[in-house]
């Protein structure tokens, strides 16, 4: 076998992976990497590839492993969770007394295609927006769908850290979503 | 916890709902805020909104940019090497 393979990969599943890589990862660099290490990855292993499963299919469970690595690695460089400005990000969000500081506007039921598909690139500005640790952990939670027992096992950080990072991205995504029109686009 | 949470400590508590089964006080707790609290059981709604439209497979994803040229050139340069090696 050559690399002919490989490259077809590349060619035929390459945006496919990164878009994957880029809504969990929210830097275009680490999805590249990510790409990238996928598919040096699936040329050493291609003897292993039985052909059971689709290549996308196979290239995929790959990437999901290199996501979690490159996460593990960027986490090493910052420390997580207790900055002091996510605490005073989250305090403006309420009053002294603990009740929210204004209203929470409701969404609607959006159902148009159309209408799901601009949400959906909101939520991925949104996310963009986060700090690059919690967005990672939030998209491998809410993305992903992985558990949080596994995120924090994976990610090696406690479970106590993994909720504060969670309950933050969450107060901050709802936040982004309702000042970018979300409640006005949801409610047809 | 009071035996009512507020709205600060009620988000805390509907976060962790999304991700694990809370213990029966704080289920308890929960569910009694939620009840009375319009916000709070909006907020909650809202979780759970995130939740489904951001979930991978709910994505159409095809309009989102590519890899870019450079580093498909990148990429397949890095293959061509290995394979050299």
């Amino acid at each position: 076998m050559d690399t002919l393979d490989a490259h077809t990969w590349l060619a035929d599943h390459g945006d496919y992976l990164f878009r994957v890589a880029r809504r969990q990862l929210h830097s275009d660099e680490l999805a590249e990497d990510a790409v990238q290490e996928t598919l040096l990855a699936a040329l050493s292993a291609q003897a292993r590839y039985t052909g059971d499963a689709s290549p996308r299919t196979w290239l995929t469970g790959i990437l999901k492993h290199k996501i979690v690595d490159l996460i593990r690695r960027s986490l090493r460089e910052v420390e997580i969770p207790c900055d002091a400005d996510g605490e005073e990000a989250v305090d403006l969000l309420f009053k002294q007394d603990g009740h929210w500081a204004g209203p929470l506007r409701p969404w609607g039921n959006p159902h148009a295609e159309a209408e799901l598909g601009q949400l959906r690139r909101v939520l991925d500005e949104c996310a963009d927006r986060l700090k690059p640790v919690m967005a990672q952990v939030f998209s491998l939670r809410e993305v992903a769908g992985m558990e949080t027992d596994e995120i924090c096992k994976e990610l090696g950080i406690t479970p106590t850290n993994c909720w504060v990072l969670l309950h933050r991205a969450r107060l901050f995504m709802r936040q982004c979503l309702e000042l970018n029109g979300f409640s006005k686009a949801g409610a047809a | 916890m009071k035996w009512i949470p507020t709205c600060k400590e009620t988000s805390v508590l509907a976060s962790r709902a999304m991700d694990e089964r809370l213990r029966f006080a704080d289920r308890m707790a929960l569910r009694l805020h939620l009840a009375i609290c319009e916000n709070c059981a909006r907020f909650n709604e809202q979780l759970q909104a995130m939740r489904r439209l951001f979930h991978e497979d709910a994505a159409p994803g095809d309009d989102a940019p590519g890899l870019a040229p450079g580093a498909r050139q990148r990429i397949a340069t890095e293959l061509q090497n290995q394979r050299d090696t």
